[in-house]
């Protein structure tokens, strides 16, 4: 056993799986409580990408920024995150509340629109060609080694930014009053409505929260990786919605799960398979398919009961 | 239920016999065979990647065709036009934008000759386009072995630029004769550009001795980490002759990252571009032009200093498809088959490549051979 290489590849399959995981989170919340699957998270993502590139321009750019690299890497999530966030507010208000009770193909053919329509958006206002985050140039310039363990500094900074994010989302859903809203309006939407409860807002903040995290992603992504480019949302997405599934959509704790199983296997995949580099979605999809095939409502997912 | 099947049946056949179907079925002689007025504006098509991922290189291309015509049109009464066509190269679409350009020049009734594609797999995708519109398309840049051996192309694509046949032996002998290294890890993008070197590469290498490991990874990709973590940490160089120099320099981060930056990179022509260049120490084979001929010192006083080798051969491409146009239009009107056969004919003696541009039957360049460079101080420096 090269044990090197395992470790190696554990380090890129955790780096890799927290991001899939903050996107997973996204498509859980809004599938929790709408039943929605919001196709144009993974371009919303993709908007939180450019958004930190352009704050980190704005700030001086990574060889000579204006603040200390760490305060410019900050306001990037900051704006990021923020923008994002009401990107993800808009598109529910637009795109989705006015099909709340249309049938259920109408909002997916309505998420199909906006993401060609942020992806298309992109092309226009940012061009074709890939930009670069140069995080090595603002963080990255050290690489850390723990015996056979290489480890770079944005890879330590996503996945621990991803663990602490999962953990205030879980905090925020499990103690607070918003949260008890949300889980309240996810378990009968109607029946939380006759209690009072604000359930479009409710839905507003959970547009927000999701996409604020996939605004996360998207930098982490640009510092992790370097460059970004308008179709990145994509893959990103459908990996990202894929670790959703196999955790089983519409919980964290399943989203967190699922989008490092998918991570790892990816990794392990081009690493020890044969050809893995050429047919790791193979391998993936491979997986959620087996998934869904002996647990259909995913590794962590509970079996809805309906009453007939 | 009869009347109406035959109606369609009718339809079906006038729909073919129209339009689109008609079209697809005109032979590429008698597409060719259409006499166009030359006019005093003759139009040349460019097909280039001017966005996109590939946008560094098709930038360059587009600069040097441009200032062929710049230097062509003051001199002559009888002017060019360029048509430029965006071609997206290593785009989320494949090579549906390349397509919709040659359908663009296709149809336009004045482009009498092409320059481009740059890619491999855009020339092949776009040939069945090109050759039904009857035309000649000379590339400054595509260089896959079989685009002139396997014949689908003969007569009507040409290029200013080698093979891979030549290019994989410079490198196999720069990498075995000069760095004398042992274990080499090649990487290709699987694209047919990409692999076909790689297979050369790889092929030749292993004959002279070398351990080589083979791996491929999609352009679409961004993490590269897991791909690094397999190689090995002994290996001397790694060999990836990819299009996106983007993408290459993502992954020359990404093994700075991984704590392998002491394993050299050696990348092709399609990597010689700023993004790769970028990387001190990495290694390009290229078409070893001439710094020091006259189009070149011209162009570069033209352009604040700057070189841009990359594009240097659309320049001859230009030489070649104008000078075909020329000739083909010395009564005031040619065909596209006429301008053709004056690109077969082409005999520039001088040129910026250092040598002579004639074609073999194939539409190979004669003699052409691959110089190798390595980016120091951020420029590549020729080292073999």
């Amino acid at each position: 056993m090269n044990w090197s290489l395992f470790f190696d590849l554990t380090v890129s399959g955790l780096t890799l799986g927290s991001l899939y995981a903050l996107i997973a989170l996204g498509y859980s919340m809004v599938y929790g409580i709408l039943k929605l699957l919001n196709f144009a998270h993974g371009d919303v993502y993709m908007i939180g990408a450019f958004v930190g590139w352009f704050a980190l321009h704005g700030l001086g750019g990574p060889i000579s920024p204006d603040l200390g690299a760490w305060m410019v890497t900050t306001l990037m999530f900051l704006a990021a995150m923020l923008a994002c966030g009401f990107l993800g507010v808009a598109i529910e208000r637009f795109a989705y509340r006015p099909l709340r009770d249309a049938p259920r193909i109408a909002p997916l053919i309505s998420a199909l629109g906006v993401s060609f329509f942020l992806q298309n958006s992109a092309l226009l206002l940012f061009g074709a060609a890939f930009r670069d985050y140069d995080s090595f140039d603002l963080i990255g310039s050290r690489t850390r080694h723990v015996g056979n363990v290489y480890l770079a500094t944005p890879q330590i900074l996503t996945f621990a930014g991803a663990i602490g994010l999962m953990v205030v989302l879980t905090l925020v859903v499990a103690r607070t009053t918003v949260g008890k809203a949300m889980r309240a309006t996810s378990f009968d939407r109607e029946a939380a409505a006759m209690m009072g409860i604000d359930v479009d807002r409710v839905i507003a903040v959970t547009f927000f929260m999701g996409s604020a995290l996939a605004g996360a992603a998207g930098v982490m992504f640009g510092l992790v990786f370097g460059q970004i480019y308008h179709y990145m949302g994509f893959l990103a997405g459908l990996k990202g919605f894929t670790a959703a599934v196999i955790g089983g959509i519409g919980s964290i704790p399943g989203a967190m799960l699922g989008g490092l199983v998918v991570g790892l296997l990816e990794s392990y995949a081009t690493g020890y398979l044969p050809q893995g580099s050429t047919f790791q979605n193979l391998y993936v999809f491979a997986v959620l398919i087996t998934v869904i095939l002996v647990r259909p409502s995913g590794l962590l997912g509970r079996a809805a009961i309906r009453k007939v | 239920m009869k009347r109406s099947f035959l109606a369609l049946l009718v339809a079906a056949l006038a729909f073919a016999a129209t339009g689109t179907g008609g079209a697809s079925t005109r032979s590429p002689q008698a597409a060719g065979a259409t006499l166009i007025s030359c006019g005093k504006t003759r139009s040349i098509g460019l097909m280039a990647p001017i966005t996109g991922p590939a946008a560094s290189i098709g930038t360059l291309q587009g600069k040097w065709a441009a200032f062929y015509v710049s230097r062509y049109n003051r001199t002559h009464k009888k002017k060019f036009r360029l048509v430029r066509e965006d071609t997206q190269l290593g785009g989320p679409n494949g090579n549906a934008e390349a397509l919709k350009g040659a359908q663009a020049l296709k149809g336009n009734g004045k482009v009498l000759g092409v320059i481009g594609p740059a890619g491999s797999n855009e020339v092949k995708g776009v040939t069945s386009t090109l050759k039904g519109a009857g035309f000649a398309f000379v590339s400054g840049s595509a260089t896959n072995t079989t685009l002139t051996t396997d014949g689908r192309r003969t007569g009507y694509f040409f290029r200013t630029v080698p093979p891979d046949a030549q290019q994989s032996k410079s490198v196999t002998r720069y990498i075995v004769n000069t760095l004398k290294y042992k274990r080499v890890y090649i990487i290709d993008d699987q694209e047919a550009y990409s692999t076909g070197l790689a297979d050369e590469v790889e092929a030749q290498l292993k004959a002279a001795g070398v351990t080589t490991s083979r791996d491929g990874v999609s352009q679409q990709q961004s993490d590269f980490s897991a791909l690094i973590a397999k190689i090995p940490r002994d290996t001397q160089i790694v060999y990836i002759p990819w299009q996106l120099a983007p993408k290459a320099q993502a992954f020359a981060q990404q093994m700075r990252q991984a704590g392998k930056s002491n394993i050299k990179l050696m990348g092709s022509d399609g990597l010689f571009a700023p993004e790769f260049e970028s990387i001190s120490g990495v290694y390009a084979s290229f078409f070893p032009v001439q710094p020091t001929d006259a189009t070149i010192k011209a162009y570069s006083r033209s352009h604040g200093g700057n070189t841009d080798y990359f594009g240097a051969p659309s320049y001859v491409a230009g030489q070649v498809v104008g000078g075909a146009i020329d000739r083909a239009c010395a009564d005031g009107r040619a065909t596209r088959a006429e301008v053709r056969r004056q690109v077969a004919k082409t005999n520039l003696k001088r040129t910026l490549l250092g040598l002579p541009v004639r074609f073999t039957r194939g539409g190979d360049i004669r003699g052409g051979v691959f110089g190798i460079y390595q980016s120091k101080n951020g420029k590549f420096t020729r080292v073999a």
